[in-house]
Protein backbone atom coordinates (compact mmCIF):
# COMPACT_ATOMS: atom_id res chain seq x y z
CA UNK A 1 0.00 0.00 0.00
CA UNK A 2 1.66 3.46 -1.31
CA UNK A 3 1.67 5.79 2.00
CA UNK A 4 -0.38 8.92 2.12
CA UNK A 5 0.72 11.28 -0.75
CA UNK A 6 0.69 14.97 -0.63
CA UNK A 7 0.81 15.24 -4.28
CA UNK A 8 -1.93 12.92 -5.09
CA UNK A 9 -3.92 14.15 -7.73
CA UNK A 10 -0.51 15.23 -9.97
CA UNK A 11 -0.45 10.61 -8.81
CA UNK A 12 -3.65 10.01 -10.16
CA UNK A 13 -3.35 11.91 -13.23
CA UNK A 14 -0.47 10.09 -14.05
CA UNK A 15 -1.75 6.76 -13.18
CA UNK A 16 -5.06 7.37 -15.71
CA UNK A 17 -2.85 9.71 -18.30
CA UNK A 18 -5.56 12.36 -17.68
CA UNK A 19 -5.33 16.41 -16.58
CA UNK A 20 -8.55 18.32 -15.63
CA UNK A 21 -8.53 21.43 -16.26
CA UNK A 22 -10.78 22.81 -13.90
CA UNK A 23 -9.39 21.14 -11.26
CA UNK A 24 -6.20 22.79 -11.90
CA UNK A 25 -7.51 26.28 -12.70
CA UNK A 26 -9.70 26.28 -9.06
CA UNK A 27 -6.49 25.32 -7.31
CA UNK A 28 -4.59 27.87 -9.20
CA UNK A 29 -6.97 30.49 -8.72
CA UNK A 30 -7.12 29.72 -4.51
CA UNK A 31 -3.37 29.87 -4.35
CA UNK A 32 -3.71 33.13 -5.97
CA UNK A 33 -6.59 34.19 -3.22
CA UNK A 34 -4.70 33.21 -0.32
CA UNK A 35 -1.40 34.86 -1.65
CA UNK A 36 -3.67 38.00 -1.84
CA UNK A 37 -5.02 37.65 1.43
CA UNK A 38 -1.47 36.72 2.82
CA UNK A 39 -0.46 39.88 1.76
CA UNK A 40 -3.40 42.00 3.47
CA UNK A 41 -2.73 40.20 7.13
CA UNK A 42 0.95 40.76 6.75
CA UNK A 43 0.71 44.24 5.33
CA UNK A 44 -1.38 45.57 8.50
CA UNK A 45 -0.06 42.26 10.80
CA UNK A 46 -3.42 41.84 11.77
CA UNK A 47 -2.77 38.02 13.12
CA UNK A 48 -0.98 38.33 16.66
CA UNK A 49 0.60 35.59 18.27
CA UNK A 50 -1.83 33.97 20.10
CA UNK A 51 -4.32 33.77 17.24
CA UNK A 52 -4.34 32.43 13.76
CA UNK A 53 -6.19 33.28 10.49
CA UNK A 54 -7.95 30.39 8.73
CA UNK A 55 -10.21 29.92 5.69
CA UNK A 56 -12.42 27.05 4.93
CA UNK A 57 -14.58 26.05 2.37
CA UNK A 58 -13.66 26.53 -1.38
CA UNK A 59 -10.48 28.76 -0.64
CA UNK A 60 -8.84 26.04 1.71
CA UNK A 61 -9.98 23.06 -0.67
CA UNK A 62 -8.07 24.82 -3.31
CA UNK A 63 -11.38 25.24 -5.46
CA UNK A 64 -11.84 29.22 -5.88
CA UNK A 65 -13.62 29.72 -7.99
CA UNK A 66 -16.19 33.21 -9.41
CA UNK A 67 -18.05 34.66 -6.69
CA UNK A 68 -16.91 32.56 -3.77
CA UNK A 69 -17.02 33.58 -0.71
CA UNK A 70 -14.29 34.24 1.54
CA UNK A 71 -15.20 31.78 4.52
CA UNK A 72 -12.60 32.48 7.44
CA UNK A 73 -12.29 32.72 11.40
CA UNK A 74 -9.45 34.77 13.45
CA UNK A 75 -9.00 31.75 15.62
CA UNK A 76 -8.11 32.20 19.16
CA UNK A 77 -5.82 30.69 21.09
CA UNK A 78 -4.71 32.42 23.74
CA UNK A 79 -5.77 34.82 27.12
CA UNK A 80 -9.06 36.27 26.58
CA UNK A 81 -8.00 39.70 24.90
CA UNK A 82 -10.79 42.22 24.24
CA UNK A 83 -8.81 43.73 20.83
CA UNK A 84 -9.43 40.47 19.25
CA UNK A 85 -12.68 41.76 18.59
CA UNK A 86 -11.16 44.80 17.22
CA UNK A 87 -8.78 42.89 14.67
CA UNK A 88 -11.60 40.35 13.25
CA UNK A 89 -13.66 44.06 12.85
CA UNK A 90 -10.56 45.33 10.98
CA UNK A 91 -9.83 41.92 8.85
CA UNK A 92 -13.44 42.32 7.61
CA UNK A 93 -13.02 46.06 6.55
CA UNK A 94 -10.16 45.07 4.91
CA UNK A 95 -11.08 42.14 2.75
CA UNK A 96 -14.55 45.06 1.99
CA UNK A 97 -12.21 47.25 0.77
CA UNK A 98 -10.00 44.67 -0.92
CA UNK A 99 -13.74 43.71 -3.05
CA UNK A 100 -13.46 39.60 -1.23
CA UNK A 101 -16.83 38.25 -0.88
CA UNK A 102 -18.15 37.94 2.36
CA UNK A 103 -19.37 35.06 4.00
CA UNK A 104 -22.30 33.48 3.81
CA UNK A 105 -25.28 34.73 6.25
CA UNK A 106 -25.52 32.09 9.03
CA UNK A 107 -22.82 33.88 10.38
CA UNK A 108 -20.81 30.64 11.39
CA UNK A 109 -17.46 32.43 9.77
CA UNK A 110 -16.33 36.17 9.13
CA UNK A 111 -15.89 37.01 12.99
CA UNK A 112 -13.96 35.39 16.12
CA UNK A 113 -13.55 31.58 16.63
CA UNK A 114 -12.14 30.14 20.13
CA UNK A 115 -9.71 27.19 20.93
CA UNK A 116 -11.66 25.99 24.17
CA UNK A 117 -15.16 25.93 22.35
CA UNK A 118 -13.61 23.88 19.87
CA UNK A 119 -11.86 21.65 21.98
CA UNK A 120 -13.97 21.38 24.96
CA UNK A 121 -17.14 21.34 23.78
CA UNK A 122 -17.30 18.15 21.47
CA UNK A 123 -21.29 16.58 22.02
CA UNK A 124 -23.93 17.44 24.70
CA UNK A 125 -25.57 20.33 24.77
CA UNK A 126 -22.96 23.12 24.47
CA UNK A 127 -21.63 22.14 21.28
CA UNK A 128 -23.70 24.40 19.44
CA UNK A 129 -24.28 23.73 15.41
CA UNK A 130 -22.40 26.50 14.84
CA UNK A 131 -19.34 25.11 16.72
CA UNK A 132 -19.71 21.37 15.06
CA UNK A 133 -19.45 23.34 11.72
CA UNK A 134 -16.69 25.19 12.52
CA UNK A 135 -14.40 22.37 14.51
CA UNK A 136 -15.41 19.58 11.53
CA UNK A 137 -14.84 21.92 8.69
CA UNK A 138 -11.42 23.07 10.73
CA UNK A 139 -10.74 19.07 10.22
CA UNK A 140 -11.72 18.68 6.86
CA UNK A 141 -11.26 22.05 4.40
CA UNK A 142 -9.67 24.43 6.67
CA UNK A 143 -6.06 26.11 6.15
CA UNK A 144 -4.54 28.40 8.02
CA UNK A 145 -2.99 31.62 6.00
CA UNK A 146 0.24 33.79 7.97
CA UNK A 147 1.51 31.96 11.46
CA UNK A 148 0.03 28.75 11.69
CA UNK A 149 0.94 28.17 15.75
CA UNK A 150 -2.28 28.42 16.72
CA UNK A 151 -4.37 26.56 14.16
CA UNK A 152 -1.87 24.05 14.61
CA UNK A 153 -2.07 23.31 18.33
CA UNK A 154 -6.02 23.08 17.93
CA UNK A 155 -6.33 20.86 15.35
CA UNK A 156 -3.58 18.46 17.60
CA UNK A 157 -5.73 19.19 20.55
CA UNK A 158 -9.38 18.73 18.90
CA UNK A 159 -7.98 15.44 17.40
CA UNK A 160 -6.43 14.31 20.77
CA UNK A 161 -10.00 14.82 22.36
CA UNK A 162 -11.51 12.42 19.81
CA UNK A 163 -8.67 9.64 19.99
CA UNK A 164 -8.00 10.02 23.67
CA UNK A 165 -11.85 9.65 24.34
CA UNK A 166 -12.46 6.42 22.08
CA UNK A 167 -11.22 3.47 25.05
CA UNK A 168 -8.62 2.02 22.68
CA UNK A 169 -6.86 3.09 19.09
CA UNK A 170 -5.25 -0.03 19.10
CA UNK A 171 -6.63 -3.07 17.75
CA UNK A 172 -7.32 -5.81 20.07
CA UNK A 173 -4.75 -8.19 18.37
CA UNK A 174 -2.58 -5.05 19.09
CA UNK A 175 -1.97 -5.18 15.72
CA UNK A 176 -3.76 -2.40 13.51
CA UNK A 177 -4.98 0.81 14.60
CA UNK A 178 -8.51 1.06 14.62
CA UNK A 179 -10.84 3.42 12.95
CA UNK A 180 -11.18 6.06 15.01
CA UNK A 181 -15.03 5.69 15.92
CA UNK A 182 -15.93 8.71 17.67
CA UNK A 183 -14.10 11.27 15.08
CA UNK A 184 -15.94 9.35 12.67
CA UNK A 185 -18.82 9.23 14.19
CA UNK A 186 -18.99 12.96 14.47
CA UNK A 187 -17.72 13.36 11.28
CA UNK A 188 -20.94 11.22 9.97
CA UNK A 189 -23.34 13.60 12.03
CA UNK A 190 -21.95 16.30 10.37
CA UNK A 191 -22.81 15.13 7.01
CA UNK A 192 -26.49 14.13 8.16
CA UNK A 193 -26.56 18.00 9.55
CA UNK A 194 -26.03 19.15 6.66
CA UNK A 195 -28.57 17.35 4.78
CA UNK A 196 -31.09 18.33 7.52
CA UNK A 197 -30.17 21.96 7.65
CA UNK A 198 -29.99 22.38 3.75
CA UNK A 199 -34.09 21.11 4.21
CA UNK A 200 -34.01 24.02 7.03
CA UNK A 201 -32.31 26.55 5.17
CA UNK A 202 -35.08 25.94 2.19
CA UNK A 203 -38.06 26.59 4.39
CA UNK A 204 -36.26 29.45 5.95
CA UNK A 205 -35.48 30.99 3.14
CA UNK A 206 -38.43 30.21 1.20
CA UNK A 207 -35.99 28.67 -1.30
CA UNK A 208 -33.85 31.61 -2.07
CA UNK A 209 -30.44 30.31 -3.61
CA UNK A 210 -31.80 26.56 -3.38
CA UNK A 211 -30.44 25.21 -6.57
CA UNK A 212 -27.04 26.39 -5.99
CA UNK A 213 -27.21 25.05 -2.44
CA UNK A 214 -28.06 21.34 -3.82
CA UNK A 215 -25.36 21.65 -6.25
CA UNK A 216 -23.29 22.22 -3.43
CA UNK A 217 -24.53 19.76 -1.01
CA UNK A 218 -24.53 16.45 -3.99
CA UNK A 219 -20.62 17.23 -4.89
CA UNK A 220 -18.68 19.58 -2.61
CA UNK A 221 -20.06 18.83 0.53
CA UNK A 222 -20.31 15.07 -0.17
CA UNK A 223 -16.98 15.62 -1.07
CA UNK A 224 -15.99 16.35 2.23
CA UNK A 225 -17.74 13.63 3.97
CA UNK A 226 -15.93 11.20 1.45
CA UNK A 227 -12.59 12.76 2.69
CA UNK A 228 -13.81 12.58 6.06
CA UNK A 229 -14.37 8.76 6.30
CA UNK A 230 -10.89 8.00 4.24
CA UNK A 231 -9.34 10.07 6.57
CA UNK A 232 -10.58 7.95 9.32
CA UNK A 233 -9.81 4.83 7.27
CA UNK A 234 -6.43 5.41 6.25
CA UNK A 235 -5.88 5.04 10.73
CA UNK A 236 -6.39 1.35 9.22
CA UNK A 237 -5.71 1.34 5.63
CA UNK A 238 -2.52 2.79 5.73
CA UNK A 239 -1.12 3.63 9.24
CA UNK A 240 1.91 5.76 9.82
CA UNK A 241 4.92 4.15 9.18
CA UNK A 242 6.08 4.22 12.66
CA UNK A 243 3.49 1.45 13.29
CA UNK A 244 4.33 -0.61 10.56
CA UNK A 245 8.02 -0.60 11.50
CA UNK A 246 7.65 -1.19 14.79
CA UNK A 247 4.78 -4.54 14.38
CA UNK A 248 6.50 -5.67 17.24
CA UNK A 249 7.17 -3.20 19.57
CA UNK A 250 3.83 -1.29 19.56
CA UNK A 251 3.81 2.54 20.32
CA UNK A 252 2.04 3.08 23.48
CA UNK A 253 1.32 6.42 22.88
CA UNK A 254 -0.91 7.81 20.13
CA UNK A 255 1.11 10.28 19.29
CA UNK A 256 1.52 8.39 15.17
CA UNK A 257 -1.58 8.41 15.08
CA UNK A 258 -2.09 11.75 15.86
CA UNK A 259 0.26 13.11 13.49
CA UNK A 260 -1.09 10.63 10.85
CA UNK A 261 -4.52 12.43 11.46
CA UNK A 262 -2.93 15.56 11.49
CA UNK A 263 -1.25 15.35 8.04
CA UNK A 264 -4.43 14.57 6.56
CA UNK A 265 -6.15 18.37 7.54
CA UNK A 266 -3.01 19.29 5.96
CA UNK A 267 -4.78 18.10 2.40
CA UNK A 268 -7.24 19.00 0.39
CA UNK A 269 -10.48 17.06 0.19
CA UNK A 270 -9.95 16.02 -3.29
CA UNK A 271 -5.77 15.22 -2.75
CA UNK A 272 -7.21 12.28 0.22
CA UNK A 273 -9.68 11.34 -2.21
CA UNK A 274 -7.42 11.50 -5.40
CA UNK A 275 -5.20 9.20 -2.67
CA UNK A 276 -7.41 6.39 -1.85
CA UNK A 277 -8.60 6.68 -5.72
CA UNK A 278 -4.81 5.88 -6.21
CA UNK A 279 -4.52 3.17 -3.75
CA UNK A 280 -8.15 1.85 -3.85
CA UNK A 281 -10.09 1.82 -7.01
CA UNK A 282 -9.89 1.39 -10.74
CA UNK A 283 -8.90 4.13 -13.27
CA UNK A 284 -12.29 4.18 -14.78
CA UNK A 285 -14.03 4.57 -11.38
CA UNK A 286 -11.48 7.27 -10.68
CA UNK A 287 -12.04 8.77 -13.91
CA UNK A 288 -15.84 8.82 -13.44
CA UNK A 289 -15.51 10.62 -10.41
CA UNK A 290 -12.56 13.26 -11.59
CA UNK A 291 -14.60 14.44 -14.38
CA UNK A 292 -17.99 14.89 -12.64
CA UNK A 293 -16.22 17.15 -10.13
CA UNK A 294 -13.95 18.66 -12.80
CA UNK A 295 -17.25 19.48 -14.91
CA UNK A 296 -18.89 20.66 -11.30
CA UNK A 297 -15.93 23.05 -10.89
CA UNK A 298 -16.24 24.37 -14.34
CA UNK A 299 -19.97 25.52 -14.11
CA UNK A 300 -19.80 26.95 -10.36
CA UNK A 301 -16.64 28.92 -12.19
CA UNK A 302 -19.14 30.41 -14.97
CA UNK A 303 -20.64 33.43 -13.91
CA UNK A 304 -23.86 32.92 -16.10
CA UNK A 305 -24.56 29.48 -14.94
CA UNK A 306 -24.22 30.58 -10.91
CA UNK A 307 -26.67 33.52 -11.68
CA UNK A 308 -29.23 31.07 -12.90
CA UNK A 309 -28.99 28.55 -10.44
CA UNK A 310 -28.98 31.38 -7.68
CA UNK A 311 -32.35 32.47 -9.21
CA UNK A 312 -33.72 28.77 -10.29
CA UNK A 313 -36.87 27.76 -7.68
CA UNK A 314 -36.93 24.16 -7.31
CA UNK A 315 -40.81 23.94 -8.79
CA UNK A 316 -38.39 24.52 -12.06
CA UNK A 317 -35.79 22.52 -11.26
CA UNK A 318 -36.69 19.53 -13.72
CA UNK A 319 -37.21 21.05 -16.84
CA UNK A 320 -33.87 23.27 -15.94
CA UNK A 321 -31.17 22.22 -19.30
CA UNK A 322 -28.63 23.21 -16.64
CA UNK A 323 -29.86 21.76 -13.02
CA UNK A 324 -30.35 18.65 -14.90
CA UNK A 325 -27.04 18.73 -15.74
CA UNK A 326 -25.88 18.86 -12.54
CA UNK A 327 -28.40 15.83 -11.95
CA UNK A 328 -26.28 14.00 -13.92
CA UNK A 329 -23.03 14.83 -12.95
CA UNK A 330 -23.99 14.83 -9.03
CA UNK A 331 -25.23 11.08 -10.19
CA UNK A 332 -21.74 9.77 -11.81
CA UNK A 333 -20.30 11.40 -8.64
CA UNK A 334 -22.35 9.04 -6.15
CA UNK A 335 -21.69 6.32 -8.65
CA UNK A 336 -18.03 6.56 -8.78
CA UNK A 337 -17.95 7.00 -4.83
CA UNK A 338 -20.25 3.64 -4.53
CA UNK A 339 -17.90 1.77 -6.36
CA UNK A 340 -14.74 3.34 -4.21
CA UNK A 341 -16.66 2.82 -1.03
CA UNK A 342 -18.71 -0.84 -1.79
CA UNK A 343 -17.39 -2.50 -4.93
CA UNK A 344 -13.74 -2.17 -5.83
CA UNK A 345 -11.81 -2.57 -2.41
CA UNK A 346 -12.63 -5.39 0.08
CA UNK A 347 -11.44 -3.45 2.76
CA UNK A 348 -12.79 -0.58 2.25
CA UNK A 349 -16.03 -2.22 1.44
CA UNK A 350 -16.07 -4.11 4.80
CA UNK A 351 -15.07 -0.73 6.96
CA UNK A 352 -17.71 1.18 5.43
CA UNK A 353 -20.04 -1.24 6.01
CA UNK A 354 -19.20 -1.42 9.59
CA UNK A 355 -18.59 2.02 10.17
CA UNK A 356 -20.38 4.11 7.93
CA UNK A 357 -23.78 2.15 8.77
CA UNK A 358 -24.55 1.72 12.26
CA UNK B 1 13.11 63.91 17.65
CA UNK B 2 11.92 60.95 19.41
CA UNK B 3 14.78 58.86 20.78
CA UNK B 4 14.35 55.32 18.85
CA UNK B 5 16.37 51.94 18.12
CA UNK B 6 16.26 48.57 18.87
CA UNK B 7 18.34 46.44 21.34
CA UNK B 8 20.84 44.38 20.02
CA UNK B 9 20.03 41.06 21.15
CA UNK B 10 16.72 41.23 19.12
CA UNK B 11 18.30 41.80 15.92
CA UNK B 12 21.32 39.70 16.08
CA UNK B 13 21.55 36.91 19.38
CA UNK B 14 24.43 37.48 21.00
CA UNK B 15 26.03 39.33 18.51
CA UNK B 16 26.62 43.26 19.39
CA UNK B 17 29.04 43.68 16.59
CA UNK B 18 26.54 42.82 13.99
CA UNK B 19 23.68 44.07 15.88
CA UNK B 20 25.26 47.77 15.70
CA UNK B 21 26.73 47.24 11.77
CA UNK B 22 23.16 46.45 11.15
CA UNK B 23 21.50 49.61 13.21
CA UNK B 24 24.45 51.67 11.29
CA UNK B 25 22.08 51.35 8.29
CA UNK B 26 19.28 52.79 9.46
CA UNK B 27 17.89 56.58 10.79
CA UNK B 28 18.02 54.99 14.91
CA UNK B 29 19.32 57.20 17.79
CA UNK B 30 18.85 54.47 20.57
CA UNK B 31 20.46 51.16 21.50
CA UNK B 32 20.41 48.91 24.28
CA UNK B 33 23.23 46.75 24.41
CA UNK B 34 22.43 43.58 25.69
CA UNK B 35 24.38 41.51 27.90
CA UNK B 36 21.10 39.18 28.77
CA UNK B 37 22.71 35.82 29.02
CA UNK B 38 26.42 36.27 31.19
CA UNK B 39 28.08 34.60 28.91
CA UNK B 40 27.77 37.68 26.59
CA UNK B 41 28.62 40.14 29.32
CA UNK B 42 32.57 39.86 29.21
CA UNK B 43 33.08 40.26 25.79
CA UNK B 44 30.86 43.26 25.12
CA UNK B 45 32.65 44.90 28.64
CA UNK B 46 35.98 44.09 26.93
CA UNK B 47 34.96 45.71 23.73
CA UNK B 48 32.77 48.77 25.37
CA UNK B 49 35.77 51.31 24.75
CA UNK B 50 35.82 51.04 21.21
CA UNK B 51 32.52 50.27 20.05
CA UNK B 52 31.30 53.37 17.54
CA UNK B 53 28.25 54.83 19.71
CA UNK B 54 28.18 58.13 18.01
CA UNK B 55 24.84 57.66 16.05
CA UNK B 56 22.84 56.86 19.07
CA UNK B 57 22.09 59.87 21.51
CA UNK B 58 20.40 57.46 24.41
CA UNK B 59 22.77 54.06 24.99
CA UNK B 60 21.75 51.57 27.63
CA UNK B 61 23.00 48.65 29.02
CA UNK B 62 20.75 44.85 29.80
CA UNK B 63 22.33 43.64 32.79
CA UNK B 64 22.54 39.43 32.47
CA UNK B 65 18.92 37.95 33.53
CA UNK B 66 20.41 35.15 35.71
CA UNK B 67 23.19 34.85 36.83
CA UNK B 68 24.45 32.77 40.33
CA UNK B 69 24.80 34.20 43.76
CA UNK B 70 28.46 33.58 43.51
CA UNK B 71 28.76 35.58 40.43
CA UNK B 72 26.83 38.17 41.67
CA UNK B 73 29.28 40.29 43.33
CA UNK B 74 31.40 40.24 40.70
CA UNK B 75 28.82 41.29 38.13
CA UNK B 76 28.30 44.38 40.58
CA UNK B 77 31.85 45.61 40.30
CA UNK B 78 31.66 45.28 36.42
CA UNK B 79 28.37 46.87 35.87
CA UNK B 80 30.30 50.25 37.95
CA UNK B 81 31.86 50.75 34.40
CA UNK B 82 28.76 51.00 33.18
CA UNK B 83 27.48 53.61 35.61
CA UNK B 84 30.07 55.63 35.48
CA UNK B 85 29.17 55.97 31.84
CA UNK B 86 25.68 56.89 33.27
CA UNK B 87 24.33 54.74 30.95
CA UNK B 88 21.01 53.35 32.38
CA UNK B 89 21.54 49.37 33.79
CA UNK B 90 18.20 47.29 32.77
CA UNK B 91 17.64 44.84 35.45
CA UNK B 92 15.52 42.22 35.81
CA UNK B 93 14.24 42.26 39.23
CA UNK B 94 14.10 38.67 39.88
CA UNK B 95 18.00 38.22 39.19
CA UNK B 96 18.99 39.60 42.07
CA UNK B 97 19.68 37.53 45.34
CA UNK B 98 21.43 40.10 47.59
CA UNK B 99 19.69 43.51 47.73
CA UNK B 100 22.16 45.05 49.44
CA UNK B 101 25.37 44.50 47.04
CA UNK B 102 23.41 46.89 44.36
CA UNK B 103 22.24 49.85 46.39
CA UNK B 104 25.58 51.96 45.29
CA UNK B 105 24.05 50.99 41.85
CA UNK B 106 20.87 52.47 42.16
CA UNK B 107 21.26 55.35 40.42
CA UNK B 108 21.98 53.75 37.14
CA UNK B 109 19.61 50.89 37.98
CA UNK B 110 16.58 50.82 35.91
CA UNK B 111 14.41 47.84 36.60
CA UNK B 112 12.24 46.52 34.25
CA UNK B 113 8.65 44.94 34.48
CA UNK B 114 8.09 41.35 34.54
CA UNK B 115 6.59 38.85 31.98
CA UNK B 116 3.99 36.42 33.83
CA UNK B 117 6.54 33.69 34.17
CA UNK B 118 8.52 36.20 36.64
CA UNK B 119 7.40 35.86 40.78
CA UNK B 120 8.04 39.63 41.24
CA UNK B 121 7.91 43.10 39.36
CA UNK B 122 4.68 42.45 37.51
CA UNK B 123 2.57 45.03 38.68
CA UNK B 124 2.27 48.07 40.20
CA UNK B 125 2.23 46.82 43.14
CA UNK B 126 4.97 44.47 43.04
CA UNK B 127 7.19 46.80 41.83
CA UNK B 128 6.27 48.89 44.53
CA UNK B 129 8.51 46.94 46.46
CA UNK B 130 11.06 47.51 44.63
CA UNK B 131 11.44 51.16 44.62
CA UNK B 132 10.75 51.27 48.42
CA UNK B 133 14.34 49.38 48.55
CA UNK B 134 15.69 51.77 45.49
CA UNK B 135 14.61 54.67 45.85
CA UNK B 136 16.76 56.40 43.43
CA UNK B 137 16.07 53.50 40.72
CA UNK B 138 14.07 54.19 37.75
CA UNK B 139 11.69 51.78 35.58
CA UNK B 140 12.11 50.49 31.87
CA UNK B 141 8.55 49.90 30.97
CA UNK B 142 8.48 47.14 29.25
CA UNK B 143 4.53 47.36 27.20
CA UNK B 144 4.62 44.08 25.72
CA UNK B 145 5.44 42.31 29.07
CA UNK B 146 2.55 44.87 30.82
CA UNK B 147 0.28 43.49 27.94
CA UNK B 148 0.91 39.99 28.43
CA UNK B 149 0.50 39.86 32.20
CA UNK B 150 -2.99 42.19 31.58
CA UNK B 151 -5.00 41.78 28.22
CA UNK B 152 -6.72 45.19 28.88
CA UNK B 153 -3.34 47.12 29.74
CA UNK B 154 -5.35 48.30 33.01
CA UNK B 155 -2.31 47.05 34.50
CA UNK B 156 -0.16 48.68 32.17
CA UNK B 157 -1.48 51.94 32.90
CA UNK B 158 -1.22 51.79 36.49
CA UNK B 159 2.31 51.01 35.95
CA UNK B 160 2.70 54.38 33.56
CA UNK B 161 0.56 56.37 36.08
CA UNK B 162 2.11 55.42 39.36
CA UNK B 163 5.52 55.56 38.12
CA UNK B 164 5.72 58.46 35.43
CA UNK B 165 8.35 60.12 36.70
CA UNK B 166 10.60 57.07 37.22
CA UNK B 167 9.99 55.74 33.36
CA UNK B 168 13.62 56.30 32.16
CA UNK B 169 13.19 53.72 28.76
CA UNK B 170 10.43 51.93 27.14
CA UNK B 171 10.66 48.41 26.03
CA UNK B 172 8.34 47.56 22.63
CA UNK B 173 7.31 43.71 21.10
CA UNK B 174 4.59 41.71 21.69
CA UNK B 175 5.19 39.46 23.81
CA UNK B 176 3.40 35.77 22.91
CA UNK B 177 2.15 32.89 25.17
CA UNK B 178 6.03 31.07 24.93
CA UNK B 179 6.94 34.91 26.55
CA UNK B 180 9.22 35.31 23.29
CA UNK B 181 9.35 38.89 22.11
CA UNK B 182 7.89 38.90 18.40
CA UNK B 183 7.11 41.40 16.22
CA UNK B 184 4.06 43.44 17.08
CA UNK B 185 0.31 42.62 15.86
CA UNK B 186 -2.11 45.09 15.20
CA UNK B 187 -3.60 44.01 18.48
CA UNK B 188 -0.48 44.93 20.19
CA UNK B 189 -1.04 48.35 18.57
CA UNK B 190 -4.57 48.21 20.26
CA UNK B 191 -3.35 47.53 23.42
CA UNK B 192 -0.18 49.74 23.53
CA UNK B 193 -2.52 53.09 22.30
CA UNK B 194 -4.14 52.78 25.36
CA UNK B 195 -1.20 54.21 27.44
CA UNK B 196 0.92 56.09 25.32
CA UNK B 197 -1.49 59.20 26.51
CA UNK B 198 0.49 58.82 30.05
CA UNK B 199 4.03 58.60 28.86
CA UNK B 200 6.71 61.23 28.37
CA UNK B 201 6.74 61.39 24.77
CA UNK B 202 10.66 62.02 24.81
CA UNK B 203 11.10 59.02 26.62
CA UNK B 204 13.74 56.53 24.65
CA UNK B 205 11.77 54.00 23.13
CA UNK B 206 13.83 50.42 22.66
CA UNK B 207 12.20 48.03 20.18
CA UNK B 208 13.02 43.75 21.16
CA UNK B 209 11.02 42.53 18.95
CA UNK B 210 13.12 39.51 17.20
CA UNK B 211 13.19 40.10 14.12
CA UNK B 212 15.40 39.38 10.71
CA UNK B 213 17.45 41.76 9.12
CA UNK B 214 14.66 42.34 6.25
CA UNK B 215 12.09 42.94 8.87
CA UNK B 216 13.72 45.81 10.86
CA UNK B 217 12.90 48.60 8.53
CA UNK B 218 8.98 48.00 8.71
CA UNK B 219 9.29 47.10 12.66
CA UNK B 220 10.52 50.25 12.95
CA UNK B 221 7.82 52.15 10.87
CA UNK B 222 5.39 50.28 12.67
CA UNK B 223 6.56 51.07 16.23
CA UNK B 224 7.02 54.70 15.11
CA UNK B 225 3.30 54.52 13.34
CA UNK B 226 1.78 53.38 16.73
CA UNK B 227 3.44 56.45 18.59
CA UNK B 228 2.35 58.60 16.15
CA UNK B 229 -1.56 57.01 15.69
CA UNK B 230 -1.62 57.67 19.53
CA UNK B 231 -0.76 61.23 19.23
CA UNK B 232 -2.95 62.26 16.33
CA UNK B 233 -6.15 60.18 17.82
CA UNK B 234 -5.29 62.54 21.28
CA UNK B 235 -4.87 65.43 19.20
CA UNK B 236 -7.79 64.92 17.69
CA UNK B 237 -10.39 64.09 20.59
CA UNK B 238 -13.33 66.07 21.36
CA UNK B 239 -12.63 66.93 25.00
CA UNK B 240 -15.50 69.05 25.45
Amino acid sequence: MSPLSSNAIDELCLKVDRRWKAIDAAKKDADTGIQRIANILADHRLVSSDTSFVVFGSLARGEWTVNSDVDWTLLVDGEANPDHLKVSQQIKSRFIQAKLNEPGSTETFGKLAFSHELIHQIGGEGDSNKNTTRRILLLLESRAIGNPDAYDRVVKNVLNRYLDNDISFLSRSGQHYKVPRFLLNDIVRYWRTMCVDYASKHRERQGEKWALRNAKLRLSRKLIFASGLLTCFNCYLKPPPEFKNNLFDLPEHMEPLLLHLKAHVRLTPLEILADALVSFAKPETAIQIFDAYDRFLTMMNDGEIRKHLDSLQAKDAHSDKVFNEIETISNKFQNGLNRLFFEENADIAELTKKYGMF
Amino acid sequence: MKRIGFSTGAIAFGDFGRALSLLSRFEVNAVELSALRFAELDPLLRAIDHLDLRQFQYVSFHAPSKFSAEDEPRLVQLLRRISDRKWPIILHPDSIFRPELWLPLQDALCFENMDKRKPVGRTAAELQSLFDLYSKASLCFDMGHAHQVDRTMSEGRLIAQRYSRRIRQLHISEVNTRSEHVPISAASEFAFSKVIDLLNQDTPIIIESVVREDEIESELIRVVGVFEGAIRELCSKDWG
